[in-house]
């Protein structure tokens, strides 16, 4: 069973959840130098790509490294800087300064859902460099835009604001700024911070991405104004509901309410009808207030709930799948491919939490040639760099016998996975790898397959036409030879052989291939 | 047995050109040209039991020109059809290796890719022989009727005297030397035999020691040797001696599977050569030796004897398949070879002197009719 933050703070009901943090910073990614930069630059990013995305903002994403030599030690200075919703200016303290405050239980898909990842980089950048984090933001309606610096009280879990300053707005600008500085070893970090903003670019087409550090600059521009449909916030779905989660839900709740109002309004894909068979099947009354259910009600209730099977499935409404279009246009912009095609699945689900497989698979062109297909993995829109070897998803690639789709290795072949889910089922807490769920390993088998298929059918025609070719190149080379033979033999002008031949080889070729294949064999200039 | 007669020059010419016109007709009616060539391989190999010999089956391949793997080939043939037909309106004589030079040239074209690549019409001489031999099975002509020559080497010395150009040459009266057989013995007159019998050995030093102590005047017979295996000139020489002149023909190797094997082409003709056994083939040659049993009979001294390899093994095994040496003898003789895994060269017998081979082995062989067939 996977280790939820929910379980972890438990353990440690005693420790404030900044103080928890702290302690465990290598579960949050930042364990060691190298992996600090990566993860403080990711965490910045995705709340950047949040804050404009869920807002129906067309992406500029701009991110800065500077280094700065302190006595020693290395200094890495990250702004990230986007044209997002902002933040209204008394929530900036503690957006960035208190662990665990934001909403919860808000069930749509994006990148984070508390927004704990940046207070572990806060935390981190307070005690590496002692540096506060330096915040920039405006909403569309403010007419201000303000500025603050701010640490967090570890032991208290609060804010300290070092510095605030609000400035008129002269011109018409929202968004966010945020600038860290902690200690970290940016040249052993390069490599996969360059990959990390390829794959961004490569999930997110509609974004602008800019990228400065001073050795690399990387630039995306946005190839597509579409952005991927809006995930609709919806409510939990009973078989995905742990104890935690009920009392949460039931707290704020009035008095009175019953059971079965309950199931019908606070969950998904409960109707009445199914709230009365449900509370006859558990033996639950369904006129019981739930306020008045004890820790003992409450955990058999969960079971209950978990164990039922005729809830309605989880619907993919809460869920923002990029699509086929956006994805084959991320890839083909990033990969060059010769060939892309990509398939997203209908929505399905694990205990209770839908979720929605993506898949593509590209060929030739600029992709290198490889003794395995090239993985890209990607969970709600964030790709996935490290762990792949015990990735779901590298799991379902290597079991499938590629052979069968014409597919030789080594081979020039990028498969690119994007899971979507309210939740994801990692593996660990590392965040990188995703778990072997039985129903997701059939969703990406599923995929892959399908896709597999027409990159069978593509390779197929491509190969015919180099067949035919190959025919038109060897009996175009020896019909002078047959013909100038001939000529002298039987005294008949070799002109004449030569353009009877050529017009028997048209004839023979056209019938054995289609129109199509036959212009594209004509012209060796085309790109294969 | 029919003497096959050689046709003329413009009866060679005619055929040829028949064939390049089946081509050109196909063309002209747009159809897809293709060639039809009876197959040479051992599966169409046929052991023709009365006339003992090997003969070309039935079987007949198309060739087609627009086929990928054919293409080539058929290039390649007609290209060769030209340049024989070219030498025959010419008179003139080229050799398979002059063929070769002729034919041989550059073809320059593009790759799928555009880029500019070269191709050699032929690489290996192996290939313009192999076409030749292609048109000589389409049309029914062989080789010395087109007038295409080779290295003979086979040579003939004896109480013989055959006409050349209008010479005369007596084969008794080349002293330590021998005639060399021409590429095309046909062309030869062969003016005046006195012998009893043909001699035919595998290897030239044996050769050479029996012409030395003029062995042929002492026993009257012809001397010939095909110098290993034997080719065609050496083949259809010898066949003319025993058809023509009914001589015995007698063939000496050494005691090992490919020794048998030579004396199975001079008798039966060759697989890869078989359409031309009707003309090569002497099926009345007889083995005089040397003999798996001559061994033991000849009491062999040890230090001349040699262990046979896998190869000779497996080599006198297929041997012992082949429909031509079914006879009883021959499958008791390849019997012991595979028993005794002993092989040893027709020197062996020197053993015994010098002289041994010449005055008493040949002799008592030929004399007490110790040969097999």
């Amino acid at each position: 069973m996977p280790l939820t933050d929910d379980m972890l703070l438990r353990e440690y009901k005693g420790l404030s959840p900044a103080e928890f943090f702290y302690r465990n910073k290598e579960i949050a990614g930042f364990s060691n130098p190298t992996r600090a930069v990566y993860q403080t630059i990711r965490e910045l990013v995705e709340n950047a790509l949040d804050a404009t995305e869920l807002y129906r903002i067309l992406p500029d994403i701009k991110i800065l490294v500077n280094l700065r030599n302190n006595n020693g030690a290395e200094f890495v200075e990250i702004t990230v800087e986007d044209n997002g919703i902002g933040i209204p200016r008394h929530e900036v303290p503690n957006v960035f300064g208190r662990v665990f405050y934001g909403s919860k239980y808000k069930l749509r898909q994006s990148r984070g859902v508390f927004g704990l990842g940046v207070k572990m980089a806060v935390l981190y950048a307070q005690i590496t460099t002692g540096k506060p984090i330096y915040v920039r933001s405006s909403t569309p309606y403010s007419c201000s835009i303000y500025e603050y610096e701010i640490l967090i009280d570890i032991t208290a879990n609060r804010p300290i604001v070092l510095n605030h300053r609000i400035y008129k707005k002269r011109r018409r600008w929202h968004g966010t700024v945020v600038k860290l500085t902690i200690q970290g070893n940016w040249s052993s970090a390069k490599r996969r911070v360059e990959e990390y903003i390829k794959r961004t670019a490569m999930i997110t087409p509609y974004a602008n991405i800019y990228f400065k550090a001073p050795d690399l600059e990387i630039s995306f521009k946005r190839v597509t104004r579409k952005l991927p449909s809006l995930p609709i916030e919806s409510k939990p779905h009973p078989h995905g509901v742990d104890l935690e989660m009920l009392k949460a839900m039931i707290s704020p709740l009035e008095e009175n309410l019953t059971l079965r109002e309950f199931l019908i309004t606070r969950f998904d894909s409960i109707g009445e009808t199914t709230a009365d068979n449900f509370c006859k099947w558990a033996g639950f009354s369904p006129s019981i207030k739930v306020k008045k259910l004890d820790l003992k009600d409450l955990t058999l209730l969960m079971s209950k709930m978990k164990e039922y099977n005729r809830w309605r499935r989880p619907r993919g409404r809460a869920l923002s799948p990029l699509g086929t279009e956006l994805l084959k246009k991320g890839i083909e912009e990033t990969l060059h491919p010769e060939f892309t095609t990509a398939v997203t699945r209908k929505p399905s689900s694990y205990s209770g939490n839908p979720f929605i497989v993506e898949v593509a698979l590209a060929w030739g062109g600029k992709i290198p040639t490889s003794d395995k297909p090239i993985l890209y993995r990607f969970a709600n829109k964030i790709p996935l760099l490290y762990d792949e070897g015990a990735d779901v998803s590298r799991k379902i690639v290597d079991s499938i016998d590629w052979s069968y789709y014409k597919v030789k290795f080594p081979a020039p072949l990028a498969i690119v996975i994007h899971i979507c889910s309210t939740k994801l089922p990692f593996k660990g807490v590392g965040k990188e790898a995703i778990a072997d769920v039985v129903e997701i390993e059939r969703e990406i088998e599923n995929a892959i397959k399908e896709a597999a298929r027409r990159l069978r059918a593509h390779l197929v025609r491509i190969e015919k036409i180099y067949e035919l070719k190959k025919k038109k190149i060897t009996f175009e080379k020896y019909i002078p030879e047959v013909s100038r033979a001939l000529s002298e033999i039987c005294r008949v002008k070799e002109e004449y052989i030569r353009e009877k031949l050529l017009t028997i080889m048209n004839r023979i070729l056209e019938k054995r291939g289609s129109k199509e294949v036959m212009i594209y064999a004509q012209d060796p200039g085309a790109k294969r | 047995m029919p003497r096959i007669p050689a046709p003329s020059d413009k009866e060679v010419i005619s055929r040829l050109e028949r064939l390049a016109t089946k081509i050109l007709n196909m063309i002209e009616k747009s159809a897809p040209p293709y060639l039809e060539i009876p197959v040479r391989s051992l599966s169409n190999t046929i052991w023709d039991e009365e006339k003992k010999i090997l003969r070309l089956g039935p079987q007949r391949a198309t060739r087609e020109f627009f086929d990928l793997k054919e293409s080539k080939k058929f290039m390649q043939t007609l290209l060769m059809l030209s340049l024989i037909v070219k030498a025959r309106r010419e008179n003139d004589y080229p050799t398979i290796r002059d063929l070769y030079y002729m034919g041989k040239h550059t073809i320059v074209y593009k790759d799928h890719l555009g880029r500019r690549c070269t191709e050699e019409t032929w690489y290996d001489q192996r290939e313009s022989n192999s076409v030749i031999q292609d048109i000589e099975v389409a049309t029914g002509l062989l080789r010395e009727h087109m007038g295409i020559m080779h290295d003979a080497k086979g040579k003939i010395v004896g109480n013989i005297v055959v006409r050349s150009k209008g010479y005369l040459i007596d084969c008794s009266r080349m002293g330590s030397g021998a005639y060399a057989i021409p590429p095309n013995p046909d062309r030869l007159e062969i003016a005046k035999v006195e012998a009893d019998y043909v001699l035919c050995v595998e290897k030239d030093a044996i050769f050479e020691r029996l012409n030395e102590e003029e062995f042929w005047r002492r026993e009257n017979c012809i001397l010939v040797t095909g110098k290993g295996q034997p080719d065609r000139s050496t083949r259809r020489m010898i066949r003319r001696l025993w058809e023509e002149f009914g001589l015995p023909v007698y063939i000496l190797t050494d005691c090992d599977s490919y020794g048998f094997y030579i004396y199975s082409v001079y008798r039966s003709g060759s697989i890869s050569l078989s359409y031309e056994s009707e003309r090569l083939a002497t099926p009345g040659a007889k083995f005089i030796g040397v003999t798996v049993s001559d061994i033991e009979e000849y009491k062999i001294p040890k230090n001349y004897i040699i262990a046979a390899t896998d190869r000779d093994l497996k080599r006198a095994q297929e041997l012992l398949n082949y429909p031509w040496f079914k006879s009883e003898k021959w499958q008791r003789e390849l019997k012991l070879f595979l028993r005794k895994k002993q092989k040893i060269e027709i020197e062996a017998l020197s053993g015994h002197g010098f002289k041994f081979l010449s005055h008493v082995y040949l002799p008592e062989k030929i004399s007490k009719k110790k040969w097999i067939e």
